[in-house]
């Protein structure tokens, strides 16, 4: 026996839940454990112990003043650390701490939760730029006086933009392993094993850059799946740099763009894409 | 209203909930009983979308909870008191859900007067409360949007006598305003203080539902009573045609306390004690879910 199933629940002067407040609600979510303050504090002190450094360097030696593209070079670096962490934890904190329950019920739309996220991670990623280049604004000026010169600002709409994007796909490269993996240590440790251990860069060669410079077949091969190494071209703007000593291929063409976005679907589209499934089909318990 | 209809969760070949059907009444404190694992909290998950359906639908008055917008303001839901970031402050929990469904921070504040969490308490890590106030924030958490549905797994788990009273009052003050309550509990006594209606479910089929007097209807009257004469008293009612066994210090009889009373005064014997026998909701409990028990039904005395 089943009773009529007039609807007794008048929902029609309820909204939907506004995407913006989702992404307001994430944003926040990222930044209120002790955790997410932590990884932002140590970020923010890397960079001003970096700052300091380098106007240290500036005065006590005569190295010269650092450019303004130096400076985004050198910024950058402190905000790539562990920001992504947040990036992955906006995830996986929900399966660790079975918080998902809560969110999936306040709004059932799981892709819009997702994508909510994925906003928030954008706009965390834009954030900590931001923050790095007005250093950077400060920094030229500093430097240059201290180093008795005018100041150089040398940085391009490229450099900048570029930057942000580097800084943009690899927070989405976390966040996609995050979706994919639903735990915190599994996705922070293939995040930085990949990063740091294969690619390189930050401290060390990784191994893949390795492979690029002593090998033809790295060459040929390595930049379709390196998303670090097939973003080079782009960062250092067709000018070889200290790459000018080294038979590699750095021209920005159309192979270059096609092996960009090999990369960044390999890295980024792909974790993005079955993460997303499997978040949409998770059985929460 | 809640409407569950043909509701069943199958896992490969098991069956975690079986072909379940009911109605929680708005106005009424709706109980689910059911011993551990008999699928309150898989049926409960897929009330609110959390867990798909393999057959049958559940419907919030009227709606399917994925179509209802903003489902805090109409739905409070409270399925795992734990399921919190337990570096977050209570306070900072509530913001959040507040935050979610665009409700003022002073909702916030209210909620908490209400479970009776203190300002000190608010600021503390979910990891430093006690199961009992991780109850009442979820409680509270449940309550922010003002919903007129709500739905509780194991809202008592953790509470004390003193906290079981709270939300019994809580619940049934909610109710009398027109909510609808399904709360589930694998302890029949909770359920027994706070539920006006009672569904009991037993690996994944529900064997029962009523309110208490229903449920007890079929129950075969019975009176324990103690006498000054218990041998005299036995004779008395075997002549009545009742059959009066000894139990423990009185007798146990196959009758109503009011036939047992008058054959006393008939016989002039003076009743030292006199109460019902009834084998009571818990032995129903049991009975009905024993085939669905984890350990069998106990035999008497302790089971090896």
């Amino acid at each position: 026996m089943s009773a009529a199933t007039t609807p007794t629940l008048d929902v029609s002067g309820t909204a939907r839940v506004p995407f913006g407040r989702l992404v307001t609600v994430e944003l926040r979510k990222m930044t209120d454990t002790r955790a997410g303050r932590v990884l932002l504090s140590v970020t923010a002190g890397l960079l001003a112990l970096l700052f300091g450094l380098v106007l240290l360097v500036v005065a006590l030696t005569d190295s010269g003043r650092p450019s303004a593209s130096d400076w985004i070079n050198i910024l950058s670096i402190p905000v790539s650390m562990l920001v992504p962490v947040l990036a992955i934890t906006i995830v996986t904190q929900e399966w660790g701490q079975r918080t998902a329950v809560v969110t999936f019920a306040l709004e059932p739309s799981r892709l819009r939760i997702v994508l909510a996220k994925l906003i928030a991670v954008i706009a965390l990623g834009v954030l900590t730029v931001l923050f790095a280049l007005l250093l950077g604004l400060v920094g030229t000026p500093l430097g240059a006086s201290l180093a008795g010169e005018s100041a150089e600002w040398n940085a391009t709409a490229g450099d900048i933009g570029w930057t942000l994007l580097t800084q943009v796909l690899y927070l989405l490269m976390g966040f996609g392993f995050g979706l994919l993996l639903l735990n915190s240590p599994a996705a922070v440790a293939v995040y930085y094993v990949y990063v740091w251990i294969l690619e390189g860069g930050v401290i060390a060669p990784g191994i893949l850059y390795v492979l690029w410079i002593a090998f033809d077949w790295g060459q040929a091969v390595i930049p379709w799946f390196s998303m670090r190494i097939a973003l080079l071209p782009f960062q250092l703007g067709g000018d070889d740099g200290d790459f000018s000593g080294l038979d590699v291929d750095l021209g920005i063409d159309t192979l270059a763009v096609a092996r960009l976005l090999v990369a960044v679907l390999i890295w980024v589209g792909l974790p993005l894409v079955l993460g997303t499934m499997r978040v949409m089909r998770a059985e929460l318990k | 209203m809640i409407t569950v209809e043909g509701l069943t969760k199958t896992y490969g070949g098991y069956t975690a909930v079986d072909d379940v059907s009911f109605v929680a009444q708005p106005g009424r404190v709706t109980g689910f009983l059911g011993p551990n694992g008999a699928g309150k909290t898989t049926t409960m998950r897929i009330m609110v979308g959390l867990t798909p359906a393999s057959r049958g639908q559940v419907r919030i008055g009227g709606h399917l909870y994925r179509d209802i917008p903003n489902p805090g303001r109409h739905v409070g839901v409270l399925l795992d008191a734990s399921a919190q970031h337990s570096g977050r402050t209570g306070r900072e929990i509530l913001a959040l859900g507040a935050r979610t469904m665009g409700l003022p921070s002073s909702r916030v504040d209210e909620m908490l007067a209400l479970v009776s969490l203190t300002d000190d308490e608010a600021k503390r890590r979910l990891k430093n409360y006690s199961l009992g106030m991780k109850q009442r924030l979820g409680i509270a958490h449940a309550l922010l949007g003002d919903p007129s549905v709500l739905i509780l797994d194991e809202p008592a788990n953790g509470l004390d006598p003193a906290g079981i009273r709270w939300m019994r009052t809580l619940l049934k003050g909610y109710a009398d305003r027109g909510g609808t309550v399904l709360l589930s509990s694998h302890l029949l006594h909770e359920v027994e203080m706070i539920a006006d209606e009672m569904i009991l479910i037993g690996r994944g089929r529900i064997v029962a539902q009523g309110d208490k007097k229903t449920l007890l209807s079929g129950d075969a009257a019975s009176t324990l009573v103690t006498s000054l004469d218990n041998t005299a008293l036995a004779a008395a009612l075997s002549a009545a045609g009742h059959t009066a066994t000894p139990a423990g210090e009185g007798l146990r009889v196959d009758t109503d306390t009011t036939t047992v009373g008058r054959a006393a005064l008939s016989a002039g014997i003076v009743l030292t004690d006199l109460r019902s026998g009834s084998a009571g909701l818990e032995d129903l409990f049991l009975t009905l879910t024993a085939d669905t028990q984890r350990d069998a039904a106990p035999f008497q005395g302790a089971s090896a």
